[in-house]
């Protein structure tokens, strides 16, 4: 009950219910009391009119009229109206109407004040002048439907006042549910606003002013909340963004971290591996140029021979991995021949089933690069690539110039914003999933079986794309095929030299 | 005929290199140490050094470059395995990727090779160097 004092129609009807209540008896009382008075005065003036009517009427009496005659006439008195009592003092002797008994003679009263006597009865006595003796006329009139209008008054007042204070109170319905139903709207749609429903428009539907201008602050707040989010969530997005570029340079550099010591060690074994071989290489040329060429001697040594060169290969693309081959120069040079040089050898080597394309951007700027690196780099892709071929699909390189953009140069550790010419190879073989792309360019990791391919051939691609201060992208999805992206920067943007 | 000093403190190394030079007609003389080979340089001179580049003491790199401040006219020849990474001597400060070689170079040597050589390939350097062409 207390909760619904506490709402708008609630308080309203209180409201209106304690003004009627302290409105209504006054207003009922001064309704009701006026209407009587005026009722009171006519049945008064009409009841003495009446009264005087027959004193005249008894005034033309003949005097010496027989009682008889007298009776008759205060009979008359009683059955014109709604007369009770008629008698006539004459001398001191009381004629009264035969329509009275006894009993009623004793009745009459001096005062003939209005509904006092509670025998609903109006007595007035008139004197009768122009007699012989002194006369006083006495009639008494029935006021009980007096009474009984008062009553209907009284009642039919009550009704109307009950009817009006229904009506009252509807209207008030009315008006407090034209108020509380925009009113139930606002609070819907501010509750979906704080629960985080902020995309529907807010629209008064209300004409009431300052509902309608409620709603314009809720919408205003609405908007300014949909703007919050909405650079919240860019924000976010951003920082997630900046979070997975920051992972991602972290893993390249990582990557190139782990790559590099690598090259170290391997640079180290190598290195002495060629101390070894050196002597080797010479005394065997001694002992051969010693020897007749068709001895036995001679034929194993050259043999030798044969896996010393094997081994002096071995270690130059350990080197080469390690960027410790000092023997390659750079030179400033437009990478399309040699790319097709390239192309052209492959596809004689390459089986012909194998599907091997080119796509050569015209207009590429020069790269500062050591061509035979190149190459040796191209050939080993694309050798990966045509093994990672089942029988259908195919190889393809292109060579383009692109331009990095500074988001791209944040998420590689050898990459700056600007020109880069890049060689892709691509194919459409078995790709590689995650572990494995993680370890491509460890030297001697290979899928290939045991006694296949030695597992130098990307580190040697690795080695050679960093001796050019480009940057190597591999994307591979297992069963769709690999990309490699070799990028390395336009002559014209170089300024570090390299030797 | 031309004198050659050779620097290395591999012995193996030494003799082949010696062997292979003298079959060439050269006058051969061997030194184990940069020192060695500088005391071999004051005594009796040469017209080409062929230095190893790692060695114990004095490397190649600092004996190119003592030779080359001293005997101007002598031509010098680094070699090496290749594998390691050497401090530039001009900015020894400097995180290097330079190879020994390319360092050497910088020293004052005429020529580098790199390990392993065989023998066509070191006595066309050699005869280059020395104008025997």
């Amino acid at each position: 009950m207390a909760r619904h004092l506490n709402t708008i129609p609630g308080r309203l009807v209180l409201m209106l219910l304690l003004i009627h209540a302290l409105l209504m008896p006054p207003l009922f009382y001064v309704i009701s009391s006026t209407v009587e008075r005026t009722m009171k005065d006519s049945f008064v003036d009409n009841v003495r009119n009446l009264a005087q009517i027959f004193v005249d009427r008894f005034e033309r009496l003949e005097e010496d009229a027989a009682e008889q005659q007298i009776v008759v006439f205060l009979d008359s008195a009683i059955l014109s109206g709604q007369g009770r009592y008629a008698a006539i003092e004459i001398g001191g002797r009381t004629v009264a109407s035969s329509l009275m008994s006894d009993a009623d003679t004793e009745l009459f009263r001096e005062d003939f004040a209005f509904g006092e006597h509670g025998d609903d009865t109006y007595y007035l006595s008139l004197p009768v002048v122009g007699l012989a003796e002194p006369a006083v006329l006495k009639l008494g009139y029935d006021e009980s439907p007096i009474h009984e209008d008062f009553a209907a008054v009284r009642r039919t007042l009550i009704y109307v006042l009950a009817a009006y204070l229904l009506m009252t109170l509807f209207v008030a319905g009315l008006m407090s549910a034209t108020i509380v139903r925009p009113l139930r709207w606002l609070q819907k749609a501010s509750r979906a606003i704080s629960s985080g429903d902020v995309d529907q428009e807010l629209k008064a539907d209300s004409r009431l002013e300052e509902i309608s201008a409620l709603a314009d602050d809720l919408e205003t707040m609405r908007r300014n909340l949909v703007g919050i989010n909405e650079r919240l969530k860019k924000e976010i997005a951003e920082r997630e963004q900046a979070e997975a570029d920051r992972r991602h340079l972290e893993d390249q550099v990582h990557h190139h971290q782990r790559l590099r010591s690598l090259g170290t060690l391997a640079g180290g074994v190598a290195h002495e591996f060629n101390n070894v071989l050196q002597p080797m290489v010479l005394y065997l040329e001694l002992a051969l140029e010693d020897l007749p060429a068709d001895s036995q001697i001679a034929e194993n040594l050259a043999r030798v021979q044969d896996l010393a060169n094997r081994a002096k290969g071995l270690s130059q693309q350990i080197l080469t991995f390690s960027r410790q081959d000092s023997d390659a120069r750079l030179v400033t040079e437009d990478l399309a021949p040699v790319v097709e040089e390239v192309v052209t050898m492959i596809r004689a080597l390459l089986p012909a089933t194998v599907d091997l394309r080119l796509d050569i951007e015209p207009g590429c700027s020069p790269v500062k690069c050591a061509p035979e690196q190149i190459k040796q780099l191209l050939v080993n892709l694309c050798n990966n690539a045509s093994r990672a071929l089942s029988d259908e699909g195919y190889v393809s390189v292109s060579l383009s110039e692109v331009a990095v953009s500074e988001h791209m140069a944040i998420r590689y550790q050898n990459l700056d914003a600007g020109q880069y010419v890049v060689l892709e190879v691509r194919d459409t073989g078995r790709g590689m999933d995650a572990a494995t792309q993680e370890r491509i360019f460890e030297p001697f990791f290979t899928t290939q079986e045991v006694g296949k391919g030695t597992g130098l051939g990307l580190s040697v691609v690795h080695g050679i794309v960093e001796r050019h201060d480009g940057e190597i992208a591999v994307e591979s999805e297992p069963g769709k095929g690999t990309q490699f992206r070799v990028f390395l920067p336009c002559a014209a943007r170089r300024t570090v030299s390299a030797e | 005929m031309a004198r050659i000093l050779i620097v290395d403190d591999e012995e193996d190394v030494r003799i082949a290199l010696k062997q292979v030079l003298e079959r060439a007609g050269y006058e051969v003389t061997v030194a184990a140490t940069g020192n060695e080979g500088l005391d071999v340089m004051k005594r009796e001179g040469a017209d080409l050094v062929i230095t190893d580049v790692i060695m114990p003491g004095v490397d190649g790199i600092a004996t190119a470059k003592q030779i080359r401040e001293k005997y101007r006219d002598t031509r010098i020849i680094v070699i090496s395995g290749g594998g390691r990474t050497a401090p530039d001597p001009y900015e020894p400060d400097a995180i290097s990727t330079r190879s020994y070689l390319a360092s050497a170079s910088k020293a004052g040597a005429d020529q580098t090779l790199t390990k392993p050589f065989d023998r066509d390939e070191l006595l066309r350097v050699v005869r280059d160097l020395l104008d025997e062409s």
